[in-house]
């Protein structure tokens, strides 16, 4: 059942075209990633459907209403802004419970609703506390807390974990997981960063200059990335891509088309007739390798098997793991 | 030590006492020259405490005019001006802050035209606007300027405040469905709060002062303000001085004390509000 | 924005609206359009079409006016917000006595009018005020400075009246001050601390935070200060020179204006005069507000 629906969108800024022509659709209960590189449009679509922004076209509904008219505070919808856009002058307490208090809902109620939902943030022993004297990480929960106060048909989240540090970002990623597990509404999460949308999403939309690429299940994507940008976004080191000269070394391809190869399906273990090039550096990151050949290549080996920099290797891709990419629209060819 | 003291060095409170010393060093003639005898001469020579010293010159201008009931008249005045005044600036500054694009920039081209349009421009017209209302002889045009916030200089300065906001704050208020007014009363406000001192500050140093629309407007003596009672002095008798300076020191004095309390308020320092959640 | 948001828009919009429209637009659409007319503020008035424009022209004492108005402006506006914004910075921390220090600056914006005049009435007495009398120190001869050259005469020398009255001006800007300490206090102190961190001198540190982080308020004290510059009535003024000394040297447009309409019952000509300010001053607004947009796309690189 679709909770949110967004339908024909567009939407123009003084001269660039936002959003064109977007179709999405959240299922009820899910985590919907939609992920892209910056200026893609994602932060214009996430404050059109909460009613910030007007569109030019196209219609927005939530949990079966047409709200593309309604205002804002309407829609029945929550939103973690990413600057957290807590109010410097009110307590953790107050900045909580400020969409009950402005809905006028009985002070005893506030007062339960938001024990609640700072205990499910994990503040709850920060409830006194003014915002300037939290670190970013509380922050970013008080400002969850306030979305998750109320009972909004979906949650929206504007890059939430953008601005905390590395650490944090991986901690409070596997926190909002479970605390979405624990509510099971329905939200939009937008980032640039794939890695988030990788493990976040129950499932991903890949936005591209106002346009969706591609939406489904992360490993769908990345497995069977529809065209070339959805390919080169997602995974992390990028994709390899050879150009029909270079790959005919492995594989022959057709002209006019891209050869792409996943780093992890780069092997180092080929027999002596296959390519050979030398490693020019290798990067130790915990458990895996980076190595970066000569042939312009990047392989991710196991950290224990990664050769020496400067060493000679045998290169080996197989057909099964390589994708071939129309040159001139990017979209995926089969393989013949 | 905060940033920028190493680099000033100990220069800082010198330099401020110095001048400090510059302007009060006037004042104290002006002060000084009050606690002489009434018509007496101005001193040749400058001379830090007058010989003899005497009160007198402040008991006669209080006798001469009523300068109590002006001094309380130029308080209900101010009251009656200034808080409006400020409430009113703030919300048109509010206002415009939430308009965008065309309406936005009509209203703040409106507020420059009016800040251009010479006073001299105004002073005959208004008379008679407020003369067909029958409101002359009264402290009406006095207070009327209220409306405009006393200027749309205090305007421009608000709605310059509040777009130094994250627009997010007031964007996540409109999402709970928060109006404009109660943004404005419960977010806005309480984030401006030195500005809005520094508002009712210049408010009241310019309803206080004000000398051309008592004198246009008010013809019974029983409403003048304090300007208007050191204008009836200075027409009595332009050359007693004692007596000029010490109605001078009267007007100056509360003014003054208002402001060395209130400047404690608005100008301490503090982590400017609003730019938290960074 | 919906109904109900409009609604409250509006709402705090009207007082402000109702204010400009009562006390400012109308009056001044009637005055000017009393430019055009020759009024004595008793009988009607009579349309005489842009006589009056023509007859400005060609008077002297305008022209005068005019000159004065302007070349003040020039100069002391710049003194002015120089002043204002070199006290602000000093006096924007916290130290002993710092209650002292701010109330002393801004006394004399606060000083009535009169007094103001009648305090420099004393001060410019090129005999005895005290500004002569320090610069005499240790000169020989009467009115000889210690630097040789004679000290000014102050009020009885147009030029040096003209200089006096900028003289009294630098010291009103109470309201410049007070305003730029509010937006000094208001600056992210997180800047400050980085500077600090990066070693920075004080003028770098003004040039490349304070001073960009205080424009818009500058500029819009620029505007002000201009606007005020050009048509203030400056009363101290009048109290210290009368317009005087002969001829006319510190007559500045608005003294024009006011001796037109009140003293020479020209209503209508003093109208002319003052829509031509108008039209003047907003010329010179405009041309501010170019040149600082030039600037600024030179400044955000």
């Amino acid at each position: 059942m679709t909770s949110l629906g967004v339908e024909g969108a567009r939407k123009h800024f003084g001269g660039v075209q936002a959003l064109d022509g977007v179709d999405l659709e959240a299922r009820d209960g899910e985590l919907l990633v939609v992920v892209g590189p910056s200026g893609c449009g994602k932060s214009t679509l996430l404050r059109c459907i909460a009613g910030l922004e007007t569109l030019d076209e196209g219609t927005i509904r939530i949990a079966g209403r047409d709200v593309t008219r309604e205002r804002p505070a309407a829609r029945n919808v929550s939103m973690v802004f990413q600057s957290y856009a807590l109010f410097p002058h009110f307590t953790v307490s107050e900045n909580i419970g400020f969409g009950l208090v402005v809905r006028e809902v009985r002070k005893s109620e506030v007062v339960s609703r938001v024990a609640a939902s700072a205990e499910l943030v994990g503040v709850s022993h920060l409830l006194a506390r003014r915002p300037a004297e939290l670190s970013g990480g509380e922050r970013q929960r008080v400002a969850l807390a306030r979305a998750l106060v109320r009972d909004p048909d979906a949650f929206l989240l504007d890059e939430p974990l953008s601005n905390l540090d590395a650490g944090m970002r991986t901690e409070m990623r596997t926190e909002l997981r479970r605390l979405h597990r624990r509510v099971g509404a329905t939200m939009l999460y937008v980032t640039h960063d794939q890695v988030e949308a990788m493990t976040l999403g129950d499932r991903i939309a890949v936005l591209d200059a106002g346009k969706v690429r591609q939406v489904g299940e992360p490993d769908d994507l990345y497995r069977r990335p529809n065209d070339r940008f959805v390919a080169e976004f997602l995974g992390s080191p990028r994709m390899n891509f050879l150009e029909p000269d270079r790959a005919a070394a492995f594989l022959r391809v057709p002209d006019g088309t891209i050869l792409g190869i996943r780093p992890e399906h780069v092997r180092l273990d080929g027999d002596a007739d296959g390519a050979t090039t030398r490693v020019e550096l290798v990067e130790l990151a915990g458990s895996d390798a980076y190595v970066h050949l000569d042939a312009g290549l990047v392989a991710r080996v196991p950290a224990d098997e990664r050769p020496h920099e400067g060493a000679e290797v045998q290169l080996r891709i197989s057909a099964g793991d390589a994708h071939l990419f129309d040159r001139a629209t990017g979209a995926r060819l089969p393989w013949t | 030590m905060r940033a920028g003291e190493r680099s000033w060095g100990g220069w800082r409170q010198p330099a401020a006492i110095a001048v400090a010393v510059a302007f009060l060093l006037p004042f104290w003639y002006l002060a000084s020259g009050s606690l002489r005898e009434p018509g007496a001469p101005p001193p040749r020579a400058p001379e830090l405490l007058p010989r003899p010293l005497s009160v007198e010159s402040y008991d006669r201008a209080f006798e001469l005019v009523d300068l109590g009931r002006y001094t309380l008249n130029s308080l209900a005045v101010a009251a009656l001006t200034v808080p409006p005044a400020v409430l009113f600036a703030s919300w048109a500054g509010f206002a415009i802050f939430l308009l965008t694009g065309r309406a936005r920039a009509v209203l703040i081209g409106l507020s420059f035209a009016a800040l251009m349009v010479p006073a001299t421009a105004l002073l005959v017209p208004r008379f008679a606007i407020f003369r067909a209302l029958g409101l002359t002889d009264t402290w009406a045009p006095l207070v009327a300027p209220a409306l405009l916030g006393l200027s749309p200089f205090y305007v421009l300065l608000f709605y310059w405040s509040f777009r130094r906001l994250p627009r997010e704050l007031f964007e996540a208020a409109r999402l709970e469905g928060m109006a404009p007014l109660a943004a404005w009363r419960r977010l806005a406000m309480p984030l401006v709060r030195p500005v809005t001192v520094a508002v009712g500050l210049l408010a009241f140093i310019a309803s206080w002062g004000n000398f051309l629309d008592p004198l246009i407007y008010l013809f019974d003596s029983d409403l003048y303000t304090l300007p208007l009672g050191l204008r009836s002095l200075a027409v009595l008798d332009r050359t007693n001085y004692p007596i000029l300076l010490a109605a001078a020191v009267v007007s100056t004095a509360p003014v003054v004390l208002v402001f060395a309390v209130a400047q404690r308020f608005f100008l301490h320092e503090d982590r400017g509000a609003g730019w938290l959640g960074r | 924005m919906d109904v109900s948001e409009r609604r409250h828009v509006a709402l705090m919009l009207a007082p402000y609206v109702l204010g400009l429209a009562l006390l400012v637009a109308i009056p001044a659409l009637v005055t000017f359009g009393l430019a055009f007319t020759e009024y004595d503020l008793v009988r009607s008035p009579s349309f005489i079409g842009i006589d009056n424009f023509s007859e400005l022209v060609r008077d002297d004492v305008f022209g005068i006016a005019l000159v004065n108005s302007l070349v003040f402006a020039v100069l002391a506006v710049p003194l002015r917000l120089g002043a204002a914004l070199a006290l602000a910075l000093l006096l924007h921390r916290r130290y002993a006595g710092i209650g002292v220090y701010r109330s002393a600056a801004v006394l004399p914006t606060v000083i009535p009018d009169v007094a103001y005049g009648l305090l420099w009435l004393w001060l410019f007495n090129p005999l005895y005020g005290p500004i002569n009398t320090l610069l005499q120190w240790r000169g020989d001869g009467p009115l000889l400075t210690a630097w040789g050259f004679q000290a000014p005469q102050w009020l009885t020398h147009p030029n040096d009246a003209r200089a006096a009255i900028i003289v009294m001006s630098l010291f009103t800007i109470g309201e410049g001050l007070v305003v730029l300490l509010v937006t000094r206090q208001g600056l992210p102190s997180e800047l400050y601390d980085l500077a600090a961190l990066e070693d920075a001198t004080v003028w770098a540190i003004f040039r490349r935070i304070t001073l960009p982080l205080m424009a818009p308020i500058l500029l819009l004290l620029l505007a002000r200060d201009t606007i005020f510059s050009l048509q203030a009535t400056f009363v101290p003024a009048l109290v210290v020179t009368e317009g005087g000394p002969p001829l006319y040297s510190t007559t500045y447009v608005p003294l024009f204006v006011y001796r037109n309409a009140f003293e020479y019952l020209r209503y209508g000509y003093a109208a002319a005069a003052t829509l031509l300010m108008f039209l003047l001053t907003a010329a010179i607004i405009y041309a501010q507000w170019r040149i600082v947009k030039r600037w600024r796309r030179a400044f955000t690189v």
